[in-house]
C-alpha cells in the first residue's frame, strides 16, 4: 500500500465517503463508471476491479470479456455535486487485460502512445480547448428541445438561472481543480462556451471528461439540461470544440520563430501542413457522429474546407494574431473538432497528423485570405481548398484507407470504430425523417 | 665490482628482472646515494609485479630523498624492504607519489592495515586542520591547500594498505580487510571534505547534513579506485526553514565533492556519484528525511530498494544519518511483495544466465561471462528470492551474504566455498589492475608486459598459470550459478555429495515460483521422481536437472516441460544412449528442454519415438533431408520389403520421422516456416510415390500379370500442390490414368479405380505410424466424379464442362507421382486451361463472386473473421486468390507466373510489372506472417480445425511468439497480424476485386 493509496483511504474515512466511482472512457468517449463501497477500496488498489468489458463499447472483443480497472489514486477527487454529507468520490482507472497488460482498447492508452511518439522527437504537446454546449429546459419526450434563454427563462427572473448556473459551474469545476474561463455565446440561444486552461494533452483530455460530467450534473441541480451534441438546433450554430495547440521543446515553444511570417517556425509550418493533409482521414474521429456533419457543413463559421489562415474565421486551421513579446504563447487553432468527440482519440490523431507533417517535412500551402464560404466552388477548386468529408459515411470511407489513423489508434480500436460508425450510418440511413414525410408524402 | 656483477645479474634475471645490466647500474647508483650496500634486493624482488620498475622507482626515490634531505627516512625502512619493493613494483602511480613525498615513507613501517583504517577519520580531519573530537568538525585549511592536504594524507594511508596488500603471502586472505580499509578511508575522505566545505560556508550550522554511502562503499567492500556512490540527506537546524537548509546543504555537498574529485596539484581521489538518489540524475541532490521516505513509499522501483540494502551513513550529522536509515530500511524488504517481483527476478536470472560476451568482455574482470558481476548477481538473486521470508539474509557485503546463504542451507557448501574463492580472486585481480596507475579500470591489460605484471602481482609466476586460473574461474562462476540456484531444488536423497544442500519444501517453492513455475508443488514432485533412487538414470539426471530446470523456465510452459521430461525419462528407462546423450552432448539437453516446454506437437512426437532425441545433439541431423536422399531411402524400403503392408508401414514411419525432425528444427528456429512447409511437402511426395508403387505392384500381382494395362499418375492440388503443407495438413490429390492403346478400356478403368482407392487406403488406414489423409474432392466433378479419371476424359471435361474455378484450382496442380510421360501429358493438357488466352469477363465475374461468397459462407460461425488467418480478410486465401487472378490473366505471356508456388508467382508478377512492388511486399508480408502463425499453432499442438484461428489468450499468444522466435508481447503479435492483414486486404480489394472506392456499409 503506497502513501497515495493510504491518503485516499484516509480521506474516504474522514470525509464519510459512501461510495467511490471508478471512471474510465469507452472508445466512443462516453464516461463509464463502476461504483464500489469503501470496504472494497483496498482490494481495488491491490488487484483492480474486474468488470465485464463486453458491455462497454469497443473495450473488448466479446469473447474476452473480463477486464480489470486499476484505479489511479493520484486522480482521487471528491465529487462536489453529490452533497457534502453523504459524499461520493471518483478516480480515473487504467484498463488492463486479465494478464496485466494495458488494454489496447483503452483510449487513454492510445493518447499516451501518441504522446510517447512526440516525446521521442523531443516534443511535449499542449492544448487548450474551447468547449461549446447548449442549455435546454428539461427535455420533454416528443417535443423539440427548448433553449433556456429563448424560452424567456432569463427574462422572467432577470439574470437568475443563467447566472446561477455559471456561478455553480465555476465553483464546481474549480473545486475539482479545473480552472476555467466562462463566456456566454451570443450566437445561439442557450449556447455557452467554457475555455479550459492550457495543459498537456493527457491532462486536457482527462479534464474534458471531468468537465462534461460536471456540467451535466450542475445543470441537473439547476433544473436545466446541458448537451454537447454537435448540432442540436437546425437554425442555430453548432457546438464545436476549437482547440489551440502547440509543441514545446523543453521550455521553448517550438512553434515560435521571431521575424518569420506569422512568427511561425518551420516546425509549426510542417505541423499545420500535416494537419491539413491528413484532416479528411481524421475527421471520422474528430467529428464522430452523424450529427457532427450537420455542424461541419452548417455554414456560418464552420470550417468545411481544408485551408489555413491567420485570423481567418472560415479556415480549418487558424493562426491567432501574434502579440509581441508572447513567443511562448504561439499556437495554432484546429477548428473542426466538436464537443462530442472522444478527446483522447481526437487529440491523438491530431497530434499524429501534425507530427507526420514534421517528420516527412510537408511543405505548407499558401494561406487563405478570403472567406472561403464566399468563394464559388470553381474558385475553391482552383485555389486547392479540398472539402472535408461531408457525411459520416464519407468520413468513414476516407478513414478506412488511412494508415496514419490505423497506426495511431491501434488495429483493435481502428477496427471497432469502423464497425461502430458503419452501423451508426446504417441506422441513420434507415430512418424515414419527418422532413421526408412533410415534404414528399403529400405530393408523391 | 666485477666480482659481484656476474652472479647478481643471473640472480636478478632469476627473480624476474628483464634488464639486469640497467638494474645493476641503478642499484649501484642507489648504493652511491645511500652509502650502504643493497645485498637483500634480489630476495625482496622475488614476488614483485615488475622488478625493473621497482628498481627504477627506487633510484628516483633515493634521489628525491637525497634532494629533500630525507635520506634518513629511507634508511629507516629496514625490515620493510619487501613492502617497499612490492609497492614500487606493483603501482607506478603510488611510487610516483612517494617520489614526490618521500616524507611519508615512514608509513610503511609503523602500524598495519587495521590501524590505518581505524585512525583514518582522525588523521584526515587533522590533516585539514579540523578537530576530530568536534561534533561538527570544521577545517582550518581552506582552498587548494586544504584539498591537497586531504589528498596527501589519504594517499599516505593508501600507500600502506597497498604495500601490505601487494606484499601479502596470500592476498585472497587479506582481501576483505583491504576492501574494508579502503571503504573506511573513503568515508574519512568524505568527512574531511565536508570539514573543508564547512570552512567555506559560514552558515553551515543552519543545516544538518549527512552523507549516506551506497553500493560498494556502503557495503564496506570498496575497490582502490571506483566511483563512490552516495546520497545526501539534510534536516534544518532548529529555527531554520527547510528550503534554507536544503540550499546550504547543497552548497556544502558541491564543495565536499570538489574536495574529492576536482583537479588540483594532488590528483583527484575518485568520482563521487550521487545518481542512486531518488529520481536519479533529475532528482534534487539533497532531500530531507521525509522527502526520501515519501519517494521510496511511492515511486521507487524494485532495484532502488535493492540499492538501499547497502546504504550506510558515513559522514556528517550522525543523528540525521540514523533517522534516514530508520525511515527507509523498513521498506527495503517490503519491495519483494510488490508487483512485478517475479518478472524482475526472472529478468535478473536471465541477465546472469545469458551474459552475452562483447568484444571487450574477453578482457573484462567485472562484466564478462563468469565475471564479478555474475558472482554478485547470483548472490543478490538468491538474497532477493529468500530474503523475503528469511531476515538473516538481509546483509550487505557480498561475502557475508554468501556465508549466510551457505550456513542457512540455501546453497551447497562446496559451491559456496568455490564461489567465495572466485570472488576474492577476481577482486584481487581487479585491485591489481587498478593499483598500477590508480585508475578506475576493470580490464586485464592486453599486452604481454601488462599480463606478466598482473600475473606476478597476484602470485602467478607465469602468465600461462594466471590465464589458466582466470579461465577456470570464469567457467566455475557460471557453473556455480547453476549449482547454487538450481541444484538445491533437488531433494535430499538426490544429493551427489555430503556437502550439498537440499532446500526445504517452502524455500524450494519460493525459488521455483520466482522463475515462473506455476505449480511449484507439482514441479517438486517431478524433480523428486526424476532424481530419487540408485539407478544410473537417476544418477545422471541429478547431474543434469539443475540446468534443465532453468531451461524449462525459459520456455512457454515450464511445468509442462518438466512433466514431459519426466514422462520421456520413464518411457526410456535406462536406455544407455539416451543417458549418454544427455550427459555428454553440449546442446541436446537444452534443446530438449526448449522443445518439451514449448511445443506439444514435438513433445507428442518425441514420446511416440523417443530415439529421435538423438538428433538434438547434431545440427546436421536437425537439417531437413534433401528430396533425393528421401527418394533413395524410399527406394531402398520398397526394394527390400517383402509384403506391401510392411513397405507402407516403413514409408509412413519415414514420414513421421521427417515431420518430427522438421518440427523440432522449426521450434528451435533453425529453419523458417516456408522451408519447413517445403520439407513437409517433399516428404508427402515421397510417401505417395511409394504408396502408388506398392498399390500398382499389388494390383498386378492380383491379376497375375507382369504389368497393368494402364499408367497412373497422382497430381497434387491446393496447398499440397503449392508446397505449403503444414504438419497436420491433408494432401489434396487427384488420380489420372491412361489406358494402353490395345487394352480393354472398361477393365483398365476398373483397375485404375481400384489402384487409386488402394493408394488412399494405404496412406490413411489406421496403423502404427500417423496416416497421411488425402482429399480428392478437387477432382473433376468433385465427389460425384470417378476417383481416377482417364487423361482423355480429363481433356474432354476441361475442354467442355469445367467451371472457371476448376481452371483456377489447376493453377496449383503439380504431378507428384506415377508415370513421368503421363505426368507430362497431363501438364500439356491443363496448361491451356489454367493459363488461358484471355480471362473472359464472365470468368472474372464468376471468380470474384465465388470469392465473395466464400468469405461469407466458409468461415466458421461465431468467430471474429479477422482472426481467421486462412479465410479471414487479408488472410492466406486473399493473397492466394489475388496471385491466382494475376496468373490466369498473364501466365500465357509471362512464363515466370507458371508456378504453383505463391511467393514465386508473386515475385514473377513484380518482375513482369503486372503487380506494383509495394503491393507485392504488402501481400508477401501478410502471407508469410499468416503462414508462420499457422505453423506455430500446429507446433503448439492445436487440432487441425483450430490452426486457422488466432487465439485470444495472452499466454498462448506469447507461446506462439516464442515459437516464431520473436520477442513480441501478446498484444504486439495481435496488432502486427491485424495490421498486416488489413493492408493485404486493401491491396487485395484493389487488385483482385478491382474496387477503387469501396462503398460504406
Amino acid at each position: 500500500m503506497d502513501k497515495q493509496q493510504e491518503f485516499v483511504l484516509r480521506s474516504v474515512e474522514e470525509r464519510d465517503i459512501r461510495f467511490i466511482r471508478l471512471w474510465f472512457t469507452d472508445v466512443l468517449g462516453v464516461l463509464k463508471s463502476v461504483a464500489i463501497a469503501p470496504a472494497e477500496l483496498e482490494n481495488a488498489f491491490e488487484e483492480g476491479i474486474g468488470f465485464d468489458g463486453s458491455a462497454i463499447e469497443g473495450l473488448t472483443r466479446v469473447y474476452e470479456a473480463d477486464m480489470i480497472a486499476q484505479p489511479d489514486p493520484t486522480t482521487f477527487q471528491i465529487l462536489p455535486w453529490q452533497g457534502d454529507v453523504r459524499g461520493a468520490a471518483r478516480m480515473f482507472c487504467d484498463i488492463q487485460t486479465p494478464e496485466g497488460e494495458p488494454s489496447m482498447a483503452d483510449p487513454r492508452q492510445v493518447l499516451k502512445r501518441a504522446l510517447d511518439k512526440a516525446s521521442a522527437l523531443g516534443f511535449t504537446f499542449y492544448t487548450h480547448p474551447e468547449i461549446e454546449f447548449y442549455l435546454f429546459e428539461p427535455l420533454v419526450p416528443g417535443k423539440p428541445p427548448k433553449p433556456v434563454d429563448s424560452a424567456g427563462y432569463f427574462d422572467n427572473v432577470p439574470r437568475g438561472a443563467a447566472h446561477n448556473f455559471r456561478r455553480a459551474a465555476i465553483t464546481t469545476l474549480e473545486s475539482m481543480g479545473i480552472s476555467v474561463e466562462f463566456s456566454h455565446h451570443e450566437a445561439g440561444p442557450g449556447q455557452n462556451e467554457i475555455d479550459l486552461r492550457y495543459a498537456d494533452a493527457l491532462a486536457t483530455a482527462d479534464n474534458i471528461m471531468t468537465f462534461k460530467m460536471a456540467i451535466k450534473e450542475v445543470a441537473i441541480e439547476q433544473g436545466v439540461f446541458a448537451s454537447f451534441m454537435p448540432k442540436p438546433l437546425p437554425d442555430a450554430p453548432g457546438s464545436g470544440m476549437h482547440t489551440h495547440m502547440s509543441l514545446f521543446e523543453g521550455d521553448r515553444n517550438a512553434f515560435f520563430e521571431a521575424g518569420a511570417p506569422f512568427q511561425l517556425s518551420k516546425v509549426a509550418k510542417s505541423f499545420i501542413a500535416g494537419l491539413l493533409k491528413h484532416a479528411p482521414e481524421i475527421t471520422a474521429v474528430t467529428n464522430q457522429y452523424v450529427n457532427s456533419y450537420k455542424r461541419l457543413w452548417g455554414g456560418a463559421e464552420a470550417p468545411s474546407f481544408v485551408c489555413w489562415g491567420s485570423n481567418n474565421r472560415s479556415a480549418l486551421v487558424r493562426v491567432p494574431i501574434y502579440k509581441p513579446g508572447k513567443g511562448q504563447s504561439s499556437r495554432i487553432e484546429y477548428r473542426a473538432l466538436d464537443s462530442a468527440a472522444n478527446p483522447y482519440l481526437a487529440l491523438a490523431v491530431i497530434l499524429a497528423a501534425g507530427l507526420k507533417g514534421i517528420t516527412e517535412e510537408y511543405p505548407l500551402p499558401e494561406h487563405a485570405e478570403d472567406d472561403v464560404w464566399e468563394l464559388s466552388p470553381a474558385e475553391r477548386r482552383a485555389l486547392g481548398y479540398e472539402p472535408l468529408p461531408w457525411s459520416l459515411a464519407d468520413a468513414i470511407n476516407v478513414m478506412e484507407k488511412s494508415e496514419l489513423v490505423a497506426e495511431t489508434l491501434g488495429e483493435q480500436v481502428f477496427q471497432f470504430l469502423l464497425r461502430n460508425k458503419r452501423s451508426e450510418w446504417e441506422g441513420y440511413r434507415y430512418q424515414v425523417t419527418p422532413y421526408e414525410i412533410q415534404r414528399f408524402l403529400p405530393v408523391l | 665490482m666485477a666480482s659481484r656483477q656476474a652472479p647478481t645479474a643471473a640472480l636478478l634475471r632469476k627473480v624476474g628482472v628483464s634488464d639486469p645490466a640497467q638494474a645493476i647500474e641503478a642499484l649501484t647508483a642507489v648504493e652511491g646515494i645511500c652509502g650502504t650496500t643493497v645485498v637483500e634486493v634480489p630476495e625482496s624482488l622475488a614476488g614483485v609485479a615488475d622488478p625493473d620498475l621497482a628498481i627504477g622507482q627506487l633510484l628516483r626515490l633515493a634521489e628525491s630523498a637525497r634532494d629533500q634531505g630525507l635520506l634518513d627516512s629511507l634508511s629507516a625502512l629496514a625490515g620493510a624492504e619487501a613492502r617497499l619493493a612490492a609497492l614500487l613494483g606493483g603501482s607506478s602511480a603510488l611510487g610516483d607519489f612517494l617520489v614526490l613525498h618521500p616524507e611519508v615513507l615512514s608509513v610503511l613501517v609503523d602500524g598495519g592495515i587495521d590501524d590505518i583504517a581505524a585512525g583514518a577519520r582522525a588523521g584526515l580531519l587533522q590533516a585539514v586542520g579540523a578537530d576530530p573530537e568536534a561534533a561538527c568538525p570544521v577545517a582550518s585549511l581552506t582552498g587548494t591547500e586544504g584539498i591537497d592536504a586531504l589528498r596527501v594524507e589519504y594517499r599516505r594511508r593508501i600507500v600502506r594498505i597497498a604495500a601490505e596488500d601487494l606484499a601479502a603471502a596470500n592476498p585472497l586472505q587479506v582481501f576483505p580487510r583491504v576492501s574494508e580499509a579502503l571503504a573506511d578511508l573513503a568515508q574519512a575522505a568524505l568527512e574531511a571534505g565536508l570539514a573543508l566545505a564547512r570552512a567555506d560556508e559560514p552558515r553551515h550550522v543552519e543545516t544538518r547534513l549527512a552523507i549516506i554511502a551506497m553500493g560498494k562503499c556502503g557495503a564496506r567492500e570498496l575497490n582502490y579506485v571506483s566511483d563512490v556512490d552516495v546520497v545526501y540527506v539534510a534536516e534544518p537546524a532548529e529555527g531554520v526553514e527547510d528550503a534554507q537548509s536544503i540550499a546550504i546543504a547543497t552548497r556544502l555537498v558541491h564543495a565536499t565533492v570538489r574536495a574529492c574529485d576536482r583537479a588540483s596539484a594532488e590528483p583527484a581521489l575518485w568520482v563521487v556519484d550521487a545518481n542512486l538518489r531518488p529520481e536519479g540524475k533529475d532528482g534534487a541532490l539533497v532531500r530531507n528525511v521525509e522527502s526520501h521516505r515519501a519517494y521510496y513509499e511511492r515511486w521507487a522501483h524494485t532495484w532502488e530498494f535493492q540499492a538501499l540494502l547497502k546504504a550506510r551513513p558515513v559522514a556528517g550529522d550522525i543523528e540525521v544519518g540514523r533517522a534516514y536509515m530508520d525511515a527507509v530500511s523498513p521498506m527495503v524488504w517490503t519491495a519483494s511483495q510488490r508487483e512485478g517481483f517475479i518478472e524482475e527476478a526472472q529478468a535478473m536470472r536471465r541477465r546472469v544466465e545469458e551474459n552475452v560476451p562483447t568484444a571487450e568482455a574477453e578482457w573484462q574482470i567485472k562484466l564478462g561471462p563468469g565475471g564479478l558481476r555474475d558472482v554478485e548477481f547470483t548472490i543478490q538473486l538468491l538474497q532477493l528470492v529468500h530474503g523475503r521470508t528469511d531476515e538473516s539474509l538481509r546483509v550487505a557485503p557480498t561475502l557475508q551474504a554468501l556465508g549466510v546463504l551457505r550456513d542457512k542451507g540455501y546453497v551447497g557448501r562446496p559451491q559456496a566455498s568455490r564461489m567465495d574463492e572466485a570472488y576474492r580472486q577476481l577482486r584481487v585481480w581487479e585491485h591489481r589492475v587498478q593499483l598500477d596507475r590508480m585508475r578506475r579500470t576493470h580490464l586485464v591489460p592486453n599486452t604481454e608486459e601488462g599480463l606478466r605484471r598482473l600475473a606476478r602481482a597476484s602470485g602467478f609466476p607465469e602468465v600461462e598459470g594466471f590465464l589458466e586460473a582466470w579461465h577456470e574461474i570464469r567457467r566455475d562462476v557460471r557453473a556455480m550459478h547453476l549449482e547454487m540456484f538450481y541444484r538445491p531444488l533437488l531433494p535430499v536423497l538426490a544429493r551427489l555429495s555430503a556437502g550439498e544442500v537440499a532446500l526445504d519444501p517452502e524455500a524450494a517453492r519460493e525459488r521455483l515460483a520466482s522463475i515462473g513455475y506455476l505449480d511449484p508443488d507439482a514441479a517438486q514432485r517431478h524433480i523428486a521422481a526424476l532424481t530419487e533412487g540408485v539407478s544410473r538414470r537417476a544418477l545422471i539426471q541429478r547431474q543434469l536437472l539443475p540446468a534443465m530446470i532453468g531451461w524449462f523456465a525459459n520456455g512457454a510452459e515450464p511445468d509442462t516441460g518438466l512433466l514431459a521430461f519426466r514422462t520421456l525419462s520413464e518411457h526410456l528407462g535406462d536406455v544407455s544412449w539416451y543417458l549418454k546423450l544427455l550427459r555428454d552432448s553440449a546442446v541436446a539437453a537444452e534443446r530438449l528442454a526448449r522443445l518439451l516446454s514449448t511445443s506439444p506437437y514435438v513433445t507428442q512426437s518425441l514420446l511416440a519415438s523417443a530415439e529421435d532425441v538423438t538428433w538434438l545433439d547434431s545440427d546436421e541431423d536437425l537439417a531437413p533431408r534433401a528430396l533425393d536422399r528421401l527418394t533413395e531411402e524410399a527406394d531402398a524400403i520398397l526394394s527390400r520389403a517383402d509384403a506391401p503392408d510392411q513397405a507402407i508401414a516403413s514409408l509412413r514411419g519415414l514420414r513421421r520421422r521427417e515431420l518430427a525432425r522438421t518440427a523440432a528444427a522449426d521450434v528451435l528456429t533453425r529453419l523458417d516456416t516456408v522451408e519447413a512447409a517445403c520439407t513437409v511437402t517433399h516428404v508427402a511426395d515421397v510417401v505417395i510415390e511409394g504408396a502408388l508403387r506398392v498399390a500398382m505392384a499389388e494390383q498386378a500381382r492380383a491379376g497375375g500379370s507382369e504389368r497393368l494395362p494402364f499408367r497412373l499418375a497422382v497430381v497434387a492440388l491446393g496447398r499440397y500442390g503449392g508446397m505449403e503443407m503444414s504438419y497436420p495438413s491433408d494432401a489434396d490429390v487427384m488420380f489420372v490414368y491412361e489406358a494402353d492403346d490395345e487394352a480393354d478400356r472398361v477393365e483398365a478403368d476398373r483397375q485404375a479405380q481400384q489402384v487409386a482407392a488402394e493408394v488412399r487406403r494405404l496412406l490413411q488406414a489406421a496403423g502404427q505410424h500417423p496416416p497421411l489423409e488425402t482429399d480428392a474432392d478437387l477432382r473433376p466433378e468433385g465427389k460425384n466424379g470417378p476417383l481416377a479419371r482417364s487423361l482423355a476424359s480429363c481433356a474432354e471435361y476441361y475442354g467442355k464442362w469445367s467451371e472457371p474455378w476448376e481452371a483456377q484450382a489447376l493453377l496449383r496442380a503439380r504431378p507428384v507421382a506415377g508415370d513421368p510421360g503421363l505426368c507430362e501429358r497431363f501438364v500439356e493438357l491443363i496448361d491451356p486451361v489454367r493459363y488461358p488466352e484471355a480471362l473472359t469477363e464472365a470468368a472474372l465475374k464468376q471468380m470474384r463472386t465465388l470469392k465473395a461468397r466464400m468469405e461469407s459462407e466458409r468461415l466458421p460461425r461465431g468467430i471474429d473473421p479477422k482472426r481467421h488467418v486462412k479465410l479471414g480478410p487479408g488472410g492466406l486465401s486473399d493473397v492466394e486468390w489475388t496471385v491466382q487472378l494475376l496468373q490466369m490473366r498473364h501466365a500465357k505471356d509471362v512464363k515466370g507466373l507458371r508456378t504453383t508456388l505463391t511467393l514465386e508467382a508473386l515475385n514473377a508478377a513484380v518482375r513482369a510489372k503486372v503487380l506494383d512492388r509495394k503491393d507485392a511486399t504488402v501481400l508477401e508480408e501478410a502471407w508469410r506472417l499468416a503462414t508462420r502463425v499457422r505453423g506455430a499453432m500446429a507446433l503448439r499442438g492445436y487440432p487441425k480445425d483450430k490452426t486457422n484461428i488466432l487465439p485470444h489468450d495472452a499466454r498462448e499468444l506469447r507461446a506462439l511468439t516464442a515459437i516464431l522466435g520473436e520477442d513480441w508481447s501478446a498484444s504486439e503479435l495481435d496488432d502486427r497480424y491485424s495490421r498486416a492483414a488489413r493492408r493485404a486486404r486493401s491491396v487485395m480489394e484493389r487488385v483482385f476485386y478491382g474496387w477503387e472506392n469501396k462503398e460504406a456499409g
